[in-house]
């Protein structure tokens, strides 16, 4: 039977990005990451252009 | 992940989780088990800047909102007496004997969003990465910059930090060396000290930046390409170093300003122009360091047509966007092809389509890209996975 779930791997910008989006669709997501918090790079990141906003 | 198989609208993925020894259900992030954990590990998230415990969170805005218990420090796994969290916990979420689980997960489609890992400096030994203490990564310089991060905000020279730190932990050596009768040992530690108590507090804050870029990129010997997106970042640095520290003075070396986006170039214009940024033209040749840990670059100045040095206070390496060192292992298992350089292997016209259909990629798995553009491919991916969703995989199906 086919599946309406979606497996994302990597919790970082570009993975937290997708699986929000679909989640806003209402399609079921699985975000799977492999260190104790997502985030990624961009969490490390203090602050992003051109804004020099901050970021997450 | 651990096993997979399947095709476009009927994968099945059996993921690996592991034990965190918390339990999330309980655990309320209050950090009283932190506060008091015995064990001090340097805290791989500021790059050993400072310490963390062997229970941990990543930093404290991390999601899932739940402490984790580092199994390779935490004394309770080393066999030794402790416990310390356990009590600590009001919540009673301590779970030493938790167990790893494997999930078993059937979906329709799939994305690859692994992202990359920073170019390991280390591979180009004359910028001195991993010997002198004040020529940092990019990634560093930005949790030094960081409010939440190891110097709350203070642009400090890590061999201050380091040095700090060393100055602390000195005395309890020396009178161990003493105590053992370890005369040369104690001696030289001494040494140490002096030198460190003298001379680690006289540049207390990096005024005199200068940031190389192109490292590891557009380099023939180690990724051709162009790391896209380490231009904007540098001067980034800078300018934020400058808003910390208004008499900060930054020089980028570089080979060509790719200041490619949406106000990206204007923001080069406003680093000159309302930050003091200096762009030089040329490529750093060589990195050396003086008796007070300064750097010493040695450069061509290509507009000058001649071969300068400077002395800095810290320098900052744009180091390349290199593909993640585990994308090797999920490309094997998913079965999906990667490009020479490890990215994941894409066509031109379908730039989110993996070699395999149903699964798709975005973001730094697929190539060095910005925030911006990480975004966009992420809500483009969504899409493409929402197809396949809806119309059970016959649209995309070949």
């Amino acid at each position: 039977m086919a599946s309406n779930e979606v497996l994302i791997i990597g919790g970082g910008i570009a993975g937290m990005q997708a699986a929000l989006d679909l989640g806003d669709m209402g399609i079921t997501v699985h975000l799977v990451e492999k260190n104790p918090s997502i985030g990624g790079k961009m969490a490390q990141l203090d602050k992003t252009f051109p804004t020099n906003d901050c970021t997450i | 992940m651990v096993e997979f198989s399947g095709e476009i609208g009927s994968f099945k993925a059996k993921v690996h989780r592991k034990a965190r020894y918390v339990d999330a259900s309980k655990c309320t992030a209050c950090g009283a088990c932190a506060e008091k954990c015995p064990t001090k590990v340097p805290n791989e998230f500021n790059f050993g800047l400072n310490d963390r415990k062997a229970i941990y969170k990543d930093y404290a805005q991390g999601i899932p909102s739940v402490y984790t218990i580092d199994p390779n420090h935490c004394r309770v796994f080393q066999g030794k007496k402790c416990g310390v969290c356990a009590k600590q916990c009001q919540a009673g979420a301590i779970d030493y004997e938790q167990k790893d689980s494997y999930v078993d997960l059937e979906v329709a489609a799939v994305i690859v969003a692994t992202g990359y890992d920073l170019f390991d400096a280390t591979r180009i030994p004359e910028y001195g990465y991993g010997r002198f203490p004040n020529v940092i990564s990019s990634l560093e310089m930005e949790r030094l910059l960081s409010a939440g991060g190891p110097t709350a905000g203070h642009l400090a020279r890590p061999s201050v930090v380091k040095g700090e730190a060393r100055l602390k932990e000195l005395p309890k050596l020396i009178a161990k060396a003493e105590k053992d009768e370890k005369t040369d040992a104690a001696s030289a530690l001494n040494k140490e000290r002096k030198w460190l108590e003298e001379h680690v507090h006289k540049y207390p804050t990096a005024k005199k930046l200068g940031f190389i870029q192109c490292v590891g990129s557009r380099d023939f010997r180690f990724h051709k390409y162009c790391s896209n997106y380490c231009c904007m970042h540098s001067i980034k640095e800078a300018i934020i170093a400058r808003d910390h520290e208004p008499e900060t003075e930054s020089y980028i070396f570089y080979m060509d300003l790719r200041t490619v986006g949406k106000g990206f170039e204007e923001y080069k214009i406003r680093g000159a122009k309302v930050s003091g940024l200096k762009y030089v033209r040329g490529r750093v040749a060589e990195v050396l360091q003086d008796e007070e840990l300064n750097p010493v670059v040695y450069f061509e100045d290509t507009e000058q047509r001649c071969v300068r040095s400077m002395t800095l206070d810290m320098v900052i390496l744009a180091n390349a966007c290199s593909a993640s060192k585990g994308i090797v292992t999920v490309a094997e298992l998913l079965g999906i092809a990667l490009d020479e350089n490890n990215f994941v292997k894409t066509h031109p016209n379908k730039p989110l389509d993996t070699s395999v259909p149903g699964i798709f990629t975005c973001g730094c798995a697929q190539g060095p890209l910005d925030i911006p553009e990480s975004v966009a491919q992420a809500s483009s991916a969504a899409a493409r996975a929402a197809e396949v969703v809806m119309t059970g995989g016959r649209a995309l199906a070949v």
